[in-house]
């Protein structure tokens, strides 16, 4: 519940210090809607049909960077909850929570993309395999974390318990990443990050698909920036202490 | 053109269709 403002006016002062991606945020959105544009021209026309599949892996330059960033957002997440935990400093939850939900975003995108994907090369739109268990576990998981900030109104008491979980959840990234290697699964193996060898890509396939992956890194930043400054003002109206 | 086209198609209407939904809704809460 909301509590009324102190009378000291030397207190209404921004709690959260700007951070300079929040500030960069309209610069963020033009260079991410450009290199959207540029990623998705190399993705449908520039890249080369693929000798196997035919045209249809051309949905690897959204469904592999969603999982990545997705990757990524969970990685910011245990980050900034660590960061919560030692120094609680209220604009980590914020960074924790606005990460949890874009990472959330990410891997339900992720998944639907998998698995057009998957219908036209494997025949089905889902199968019991390991790599999409483990990414569908990953997807629940992050939900649950969001759903558990939601037990508490207590500022402290909901930063700390949801900064254990998403120091905790994070065990999942490395398991969704390696998960092909350790059973008879139907996914691809790993392609690009894969250890003992270059990648197994094409070299301009392989250029569009970092392209891609790095307009999808400008848009999970403008999304943070934008997530974010959301979280610092709702804060701010509640007068929830630092 | 590729029979495939509808799925290519699908996916990234969806995955962008729904980044920009997503941006959409931070707008409406005030981002």
């Amino acid at each position: 519940m909301a509590k009324n403002p102190p009378s000291d006016a030397s207190v209404l002062q921004p709690r959260f210090p700007g951070v300079p991606w929040v500030r960069m945020r309209g610069w963020l959105g033009i260079l991410a809607a450009a290199a959207a544009l540029l990623a998705t021209w190399m993705a449908l026309v520039w890249a080369p049909t693929d000798a196997v599949q035919g045209d249809v892996y051309r949905i690897m330059y959204v469904h592999v960077p969603s999982a990545w960033l997705a990757y990524l957002a969970f990685v910011v997440v245990f980050l900034a909850s660590i960061g919560w935990l030692w120094s609680r400093r209220p604009i980590f939850d914020a960074i924790a929570v606005s990460s949890a939900e874009i990472g959330v975003l990410f891997t339900g995108l992720a998944l639907v993309a998998g698995s057009i994907w998957a219908k036209p090369t494997w025949g089905v739109w889902w199968t019991w395999e390991p790599r999409l268990i483990t990414t569908a576990v990953m997807f629940v998981m992050y939900i649950g974390y969001l759903l558990l900030r939601g037990l508490s109104t207590d500022f402290e008491r909901r930063a700390t318990r949801a900064a254990i979980l998403g120091a905790v959840l994070v065990l999942d990234v490395p398991i969704v990443h390696l998960s092909v290697l350790w059973a008879n699964s139907l996914h691809q193996l790993p392609t690009v990050l894969r250890a003992g060898g270059s990648p197994a890509l094409d070299a301009s396939m392989l250029l569009t698909l970092l392209v891609s992956v790095a307009a999808f890194t400008l848009i999970y930043a403008y999304l943070m920036a934008a997530r974010v400054a959301i979280e610092v003002a709702r804060r701010e109206r509640l007068w929830i202490p630092t | 053109m590729d029979s495939n086209i509808v799925f290519i198609l699908a996916a990234y209407v969806i995955v962008w269709g729904a980044l920009l939904a997503y941006l959409w809704s931070l707008r409406a809460r005030g981002a």
